[in-house]
């Protein structure tokens, strides 16, 4: 997350605003993973990333998209609603935004234990959280069945 | 807003907004960021927000930025007309960055790559005629929107088109975001039809999707020196209202 003093001084004191006013979730139930070497890891993005073949994200969107661990970049984009990102840094380098080749190279040298199978993109900028409650849920369940230990929760 | 959701690790990172691993192009800086985030599961015994030490490397330019076309030459006919001439000279550079990547962000209005004459005719003719309620009418493009939200994706898809254009021209750092808007709002005939666009908007019959979408068409601080956002916005907003 940026530093609110490095933004245009009317989106600094917009999120200021959204921040203040965002009402308190957690804290969840404290879980311990196993070791991060024995941990299979699955990225989850608030970007609005999806396939092209993959219906855009709209206003208000509570729905998520999935997103295969062996997905190549070509076929990689995204429909955030947000114009105030730079989105040239994704186009440039998906990396930076879903840094999925980051996690192979992790497990290959066996930092991390794997990478997962599906990963999982949201479109953020929602003032209440607690709306995503029922597909968090359901992609918790997903991602236990997937094998997966460690969520790595990447807003943009 | 983490100090809201108390997620049970966090790791504050002092990166621009679209650029949460911190630097381009710098596999061994985005996996430090990773290292220090994961490292968070051995250390961390409650909720835990932590900050990141270390700057991006490559921030982006900013206030030495510029553009090497002078693309205010565009300054005869109408507005589709100089709009098109825009495009006509950014297209090589933007052609030449879909080369070199082997992918474009183009297309999420629902216009193919080769479409990008036909996208501009359209937005240019929206800003002429201020009517921002209907579908354009084209044989060519089959919309992935629905207006008014179709008017916020027709946009990003030219930005996006712009944005692969500089991304190609030879030089050192690319913009950031700053600069790319300020040089959009400043320079070019884009700028200018992005701005009549969301005047269309703010005159609609009134419709709380007609003022949202003004906001989310416009970096803040660039409609007019100001938010476009409306005062209250609230989600989600049914986009048929």
């Amino acid at each position: 997350m940026v530093r609110l003093s490095d933004l245009h001084p009317v989106e600094s004191d917009h999120l200021r605003m959204r921040a203040e006013a965002m009402p308190a979730i957690g804290p969840g139930e404290w879980i311990t993973p196993p070791q991060l070497d024995q941990a299979t890891v699955a990225i989850v993005s608030t970007a609005g990333l999806h396939r092209r073949i993959d219906p855009p994200f709209a206003v208000g969107s509570l729905d998520y998209r999935i997103i295969p661990g062996d997905i190549q970049f070509d076929d990689l984009v995204l429909s955030h609603i947000s114009a105030n990102f730079d989105r040239s840094a994704f186009g440039q380098d998906p990396n930076i935004v879903f840094p999925i080749d980051r996690l192979r190279e992790l497990a290959s040298a066996g930092e991390i234990g794997g990478v997962a199978r599906w990963h999982y993109s949201f479109m953020g900028a929602m003032p209440d959280p607690s709306q995503f409650e029922e597909t968090g849920e359901e992609i918790g369940q997903l991602m236990a069945q997937d094998g997966v230990d460690v969520a790595f929760l990447v807003p943009i | 807003m983490s100090e809201a959701v108390v997620p049970p690790r966090a790791l504050w990172v002092p990166f621009d907004l679209g650029r949460p691993l911190g630097a381009i192009d710098d596999s061994e800086f985005q996996k430090n960021v990773m290292r220090t985030a994961f490292g968070l599961l051995d250390t961390a015994v409650e909720p835990t927000i932590e900050d990141y030490q270390i700057e991006a490397p490559d921030k982006g330019l900013s206030d030495t930025w510029s553009c090497p076309l002078n693309l205010t030459s565009e300054s005869s006919g109408s507005l589709g007309e100089r709009l098109l001439a825009e495009v006509a000279r950014l297209r090589p550079w933007a052609i030449e960055t879909r080369r070199q990547r082997g992918r474009t962000l183009f297309g999420i209005s629902g216009a193919r790559e080769d479409q990008v004459d036909e996208l501009a005719r359209q937005f240019a003719a929206i800003a002429e005629t201020g009517e921002v309620t209907s579908e354009p009418v084209t044989d060519e493009i089959s919309w992935a929107f629905e207006m008014p939200l179709l008017l916020r994706h027709i946009a990003d898809d030219l930005r996006t088109f712009y944005h692969e254009a500089i991304a190609a021209q030879p030089g050192g750092n690319a913009p950031d975001h700053d600069a790319l808007s300020r040089w959009i709002f400043s320079d070019t005939v884009l700028g200018e039809t992005l701005v009549l666009v969301a005047d269309g908007l703010t005159k609609a019959p009134d419709s709380p999707m007609a003022q949202l979408v003004r906001g989310l068409l416009i970096p803040e601080g660039h409609y007019r020196g100001g938010s476009a956002f409306p005062k209250e916005t609230k989600f989600p907003i049914d986009p048929a209202t």
